[in-house]
């Protein structure tokens, strides 16, 4: 009931101030600090089945999010960027704060230190609400898989039992308090580190070395290992962008590994993740494409023993068209799969494969505000809730 | 916006029958406060510095005025262009008259999405790269702003004019409005995105030339 009156609050906010809206984000001290925010509150029923969850208490699909964004040119070759964001009004954190360099003007070459978007895919780059014509996230860079940095499975029924329970993961090693699980990308905390960037058109190359990984972006460093990212653009006419990405870290805690024994404590537990992308638009077409595939070392502790590494292959497709000015139809599919391990009970795969299919209608009612409305199915081959379906509806005001 | 809707494009009653004895109302807009950088929303989402863009000509002005003379509108259907060269429109404020079709060539590398929500005219020309170019009818008198839906940053204005008694400052600031009859008039002088300044003028039965000039802060 709170939920229903906080939207049509913020859906009459959203006519009355459409005027008042019309304002271009705000530029001072002569154009050389920019202020951005966006806005934006969702609503659905209740996700039982924790599609949709961001972490342990947040659905993305009944979400109020609050974010603003400055960036001061303190000289033409450096610049000082930020963002915070509250969801749902928990806290207020930084998302990105970092500071972009360009040693020579006259090179494409760019650094950027501090909390930095990520290198990899596509999709987090455009995570925005404004950006993003659907309300839901892409499987891979949202869904919570029952990987933990700090816990451990100590044999593959441990792992069996978290099928599909990627929003309160509990093991046998390791911190015994249950959490949520990671995502295959995180999308929704950036990484902190120092990235670089190489050319612009028709090629791009990008690299950094973070603290975190892709599942598990930090600020603070929990293992002494570094991730390795990059990702080649490439943009040979207009309208289509094809990309390759790949990264690999260490992304088990140091508490994680004291628990282990000797042996197996001394070895190194990366993520490894490669990834593909492409967009076409055209006239009033716009079509996207994601291929990742990751996979997660895991020590072999006890029988039946994890024997390999645990992979994931996320496929995303979704699609835009403009009906009319200001109005749009959307839709992803989305597909999230596990590799096989061996259980007492026979072999399964790791994790319950997911598949989401969601379709939204959009409309702008001025250029910075918009509605939309969606349904989104979602099926998963285990946990507790296999199926569960989904009316939205988003307002979104940004400047 | 008070600007061309929905008095402008009105027969004012005081004027004279057009062609007894017609002036030009010429003079200077200064503009002195900075023309304003505003437009793009900050890059935090970006891998590196954005290509940079042009930067519109934000002094232009245009001059027109408020109610028109009777006989002013009969005018014939024209074309007028709207670039997008360095992610940037050009010219950043285009006045044109009621039936005027705009044209909005691509002249940049990058694909360019040209569209506008006002209420005057809500278009949108979907994507399409360097050499396309995609034409819209402007019917009704009022102000369009326009944007283009890749890059946030651009945007530019189109005034639709229901007569012709209207003109675009030059580079130094100045203005004239040719064969406008005798008569009361109110003229406007606009400025990036509002009317800054009107001032009463009278057109005098002999004709000639009226000086007028503006300043806006």
């Amino acid at each position: 009931m709170r939920s229903r009156a906080l939207f049509t609050t913020v859906l009459a906010l959203a006519g009355a101030t459409a005027p008042a809206l019309a304002l271009d984000p705000q530029n001072l001290a002569g154009g050389r600090l920019r202020l951005g925010g966006e806005a934006s509150f969702a609503m659905a029923a209740q996700d039982h089945g924790f599609f949709n969850f961001t972490d342990y208490r947040d659905s993305n699909l009944r979400m109020t999010r609050i974010g603003g964004t400055a960036e001061f040119r303190v000289s033409p070759r450096l610049s000082l960027l930020g963002e915070v964001r509250t969801d749902n009004f928990h806290t207020v954190r930084p998302y990105a704060l970092y500071a972009r360099i360009r040693p020579w003007s006259k090179r494409e070459i760019d650094v950027q230190v501090g909390r930095i978007p990520p290198v990899f895919g596509a999709f987090p780059r455009r995570g925005y609400g404004a950006a993003n014509p659907l309300i839901g996230l892409p499987v891979a860079y949202q869904y919570l898989t029952s990987i933990r940095a700090d816990a451990l499975p100590a044999s593959a029924d441990d792992l069996v039992r978290m099928r599909g329970e990627g929003w309160l993961v509990r093991y046998p090693l390791g911190a015994r308090a249950p959490d949520a699980g990671f995502p295959v990308v995180a999308s929704l905390n950036w990484d902190t580190g120092a990235q670089v960037r190489i050319g612009s058109q028709p090629v791009q190359l990008s690299a950094s070395v973070t603290q975190g990984t892709l599942g598990n972006p930090r600020f603070e460093d929990d293992n002494d290992g570094k991730q390795v990212a990059g990702r080649l653009a490439w943009n040979p006419v207009p309208g289509l962008i094809l990309g390759a990405s790949g990264a690999r870290g260490e992304y088990l805690a140091r508490s994680a590994l004291a628990v282990l024994p000797a042996e197996l404590a001394g070895r190194t537990y990366r993520q490894r993740a490669w990834g593909a992308d492409a967009e076409y638009s055209r006239d009033y077409w716009l079509v996207r494409s994601e291929l990742i595939w990751t996979a997660w070392d895991m020590p072999a502790v006890r029988a039946p023993l994890i024997a390999s590494p645990l992979a994931a292959l996320a496929v995303m497709v979704e699609g835009r068209y403009k009906v009319a000015p200001g109005a749009w139809l959307a839709a992803r599919y989305d597909h999230l799969g596990f590799s096989e391990i061996v259980a007492t009970a026979g072999p399964i795969s790791w994790d319950a494969p997911v598949h989401r299919f969601e379709v939204v209608a959009g409309y702008a009612v001025h250029r910075h505000v918009a509605l939309k409305a969606g349904w989104q199915r979602n099926r998963r081959d285990g946990g507790v809730v296999h199926r569960q379906d989904f009316a939205v509806g988003q307002v979104l005001l940004w400047f | 916006m008070a600007l061309l809707a929905p008095g402008a494009g009105r027969p004012a009653p005081a004027a004279a029958p057009a062609g007894s004895g017609m002036a030009s109302i010429r003079g200077r807009v200064e503009v002195r406060r900075a023309p304003g950088a505003h437009g793009a929303r900050p890059s935090v989402a970006e891998l590196g510095t954005p290509a940079a863009a042009a930067e519109p000509d934000r002094r232009r002005s245009v001059v027109y005025l408020e109610e028109a003379p009777r006989g002013a509108f009969e005018v014939p259907s024209t074309r007028g262009t709207m670039d997008q060269r360095n992610e940037a429109f050009a010219p950043y404020v285009l006045p044109v008259l009621v039936g005027t079709t705009v044209d909005f060539p691509n002249s940049d590398r990058t694909y360019h999405n040209v569209f506008s929500f006002s209420k005057t005219k809500r278009f949108d020309l979907g994507r399409y790269a360097r050499g396309g170019s995609k034409a819209v009818r402007f019917d009704r008198p009022g102000v369009v702003r326009v944007f283009c839906d890749i890059h946030s940053h651009m945007s530019a204005f189109i005034l639709v004019f229901a007569h012709r008694y209207f003109a675009t400052t030059d580079a130094e600031g100045r203005y004239r409005i040719d064969n406008v009859p005798p008569g009361s008039y109110t003229v406007v002088a606009w400025n990036d995105g509002q009317a800054r300044q009107s001032r009463l003028t009278r057109v005098p039965d002999a004709g000639g030339v009226v000086e007028l000039d503006f300043v806006v802060d």
